[in-house]
């Protein structure tokens, strides 16, 4: 192969009539795919407190709270969780989600969680 | 011959990541070089006995955010085997799929940062935004652009569907015809080549000797690669692929291995898709594991990396210790150093594609001189431990 100088050069003055490759983000966004991996929502109302997500968080991100415990007429008992979930301590492994044995939880597709305030990354699912 | 210290680091504006060289120097010329590691003692490690398995996975994929794959599938294969468990054909060759699209990225990622280093930016930003076809395609596949987390006990976390294939395929093939591009930009632009060629040499003797890994022991001639010689995942008799090797041993032949192997990785991927067996992609693993120690190894796209994993068969690893390549491929880069020019120093540490921080363990500093080297066996490395803490007033 023979030297030539500028050999870049056809290509950089070609792209003076491309349209940017990147975009005017936070003006234009370009979305996530459908799996995204954003931040872990639960469902309390399929959660029967197994803490199975509590185990297998790497991140202690997660707590499951009992918050009340009903017996009806015919004996039997319902039993209602919440969840307090860590935002700032979450590495969006979703692993939560694929350990939790009835699929109380599904991770969104968020991802402008930042906040200012560390106090507002702990959010309660109830 | 009157020469000086030049100390660089541990804190020092060209370096991305805290570790600290001695060079030498006698004028423009390093006569020789030295290295001090162990600024980034992170407790991985340790932090792996005191978590389970599976949050091990996750730690352990955080060990590199380039290489987050091929920690997770070292740590993922090692402990399979362990528990004594194959993941199914599909499975596998996911594994490999996602391997090889990191290894795209990483070398992507790389050939622009050479550039970059030799004040060649343009081709920085033509090949950075072509990686970014990779990253989407990783991000599809796995919801995640750097930490993909796809890899798991008994197989991968996530299956492809048509669409996926398709886009991927798509993807794959705007990234082949755009690479031959940067090779031929590598070998023919003469203010590159003037920079890189005859740079940083490493005979293939040398390489051999220090025992340098990866693509930087492949462009000394060395035709070394886990993934040929001792197969993993799909490798070996399922997936087909040639080892790239260049005689040339200097920073220019680790561009051109690199581009060349970029080419081979594609190869792999479009080989992978087309070929897809159906089927299941993981089998179930269970959460405790049989007592054994066992080395799990791949080919990072920096070099091979190994994990050495002990189990006392509780839920709870013994003793997880990982070298990452770029230890290996240090003795070698100390060498390259040797007899080149001070401005030459930052390409030839770049060439190696270093990662400073994955690197780091926990080091301690014996005088030779004195004799004051030791040997410790795990009892007193662990009375040692709990000493040390409680000296310095840490409650145990
Ligand atoms: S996504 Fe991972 S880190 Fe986050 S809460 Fe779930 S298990 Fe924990
Ligand atoms: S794993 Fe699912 S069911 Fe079990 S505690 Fe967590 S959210 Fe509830």
């Amino acid at each position: 192969m023979s030297l030539r100088l500028g050999a870049m050069l056809p290509e950089v003055l070609r792209h003076l009539f491309k349209k940017p490759a990147t975009v005017q983000y936070p003006f234009q966004k370009i979305g996530v795919p459908k799996g995204f991996r954003g931040k872990p929502v639960m469902d309390p109302n399929l959660c029967i407190g197994c803490q199975m997500c509590v185990r297998d968080c790497p991140s202690e991100a997660l707590e499951i709270h009992k918050e009340s415990e009903s017996t009806d007429e015919a004996g039997k008992v319902t039993k209602r969780f919440s969840m307090t979930f860590y935002l700032d301590r979450c590495s969006h492994c979703a692993q939560c989600a694929e350990v939790c044995p009835k699929k109380a939880i599904h991770m969104d597709t968020e991802f402008e969680d930042a906040a200012f305030d560390r106090g507002a990354l702990k959010l309660t699912y109830k | 011959m009157s020469t000086f210290i030049l100390p660089v680091g541990p804190q020092h504006p060209a370096l991305k990541e805290p570790t600290s060289f001695r060079f030498m120097v006698d004028g423009e010329t390093v006569v020789d070089a030295d290295l001090r590691l162990g600024y980034n003692h992170r407790g991985i490690e340790k932090g792996c006995e005191e978590r389970t398995y599976i949050q091990d996975l996750y730690m352990l994929e955080r060990v590199c955010g380039i290489c987050s794959n091929v920690h997770m599938t070292v740590f993922a294969q090692g402990v399979e085997k362990l528990m004594g468990i194959e993941p199914p054909k599909r499975g596998l060759f996911i594994r490999c799929l996602m391997g090889e699209l990191e290894r795209v990225h990483s070398h992507l990622l790389w050939l622009g940062v050479a550039g970059h280093e030799v004040g060649f930016d343009t081709f920085f930003m033509y090949t950075w935004r072509d990686r970014e076809i990779v990253e989407d395609i990783l991000e599809m596949i796995s919801g995640n652009r750097v930490n993909y987390g796809m890899q798991t006990f008994g197989g991968v976390r996530r299956d492809l569907d048509e669409m996926q294939i398709k886009k991927a395929l798509e993807g794959i093939a705007a990234l082949k015809a755009r690479t031959p591009y940067y090779l031929n930009i590598g070998a023919t632009e003469p203010t590159l080549v003037a920079r890189i060629a005859g740079v940083g040499k490493l005979p293939k003797e040398k390489a051999l000797e220090l025992n340098a890994a990866g693509p930087t022991t492949r462009a000394s001639g060395v035709d070394f690669d886990v993934r040929k010689d001792d197969p993993y995942a799909g490798f070996g008799e399922h997936i087909p692929f040639n080892i790239v090797t260049d005689e040339g041993g200097d920073v220019l032949a680790r561009v051109v291995v690199r581009a060349k192997e970029l080419m081979e990785s594609y190869n792999i991927c479009e080989f992978i898709l087309k070929n897809l067996p159906a089927g299941e992609i993981r089998v179930k693993a269970p959460r405790k594991v049989p007592e054994g120690e066992v080395v799990s190894r791949a080919e990072a796209q920096r070099g091979e990396c190994i994990h050495y994993i002990r189990s006392n068969g509780s839920d709870k690893p013994d003793r997880v210790k990982v070298r990452a390549p770029t230890l290996a491929n240090w003795p070698a880069t100390l060498y390259m150093l040797r007899g080149g020019y001070v401005a030459d120093i930052p390409i030839v540490m770049a060439a190696i594609d270093p990662c400073l921080s994955c690197t780091d363990r926990m080091a301690v500093i014996s005088d030779v001189r004195k004799g004051t080297e030791q040997v410790m066996d795990w009892e007193g490395l662990r009375r040692y431990g709990i000493e040390f803490h409680r000296k310095r007033g840490i409650k145990l």
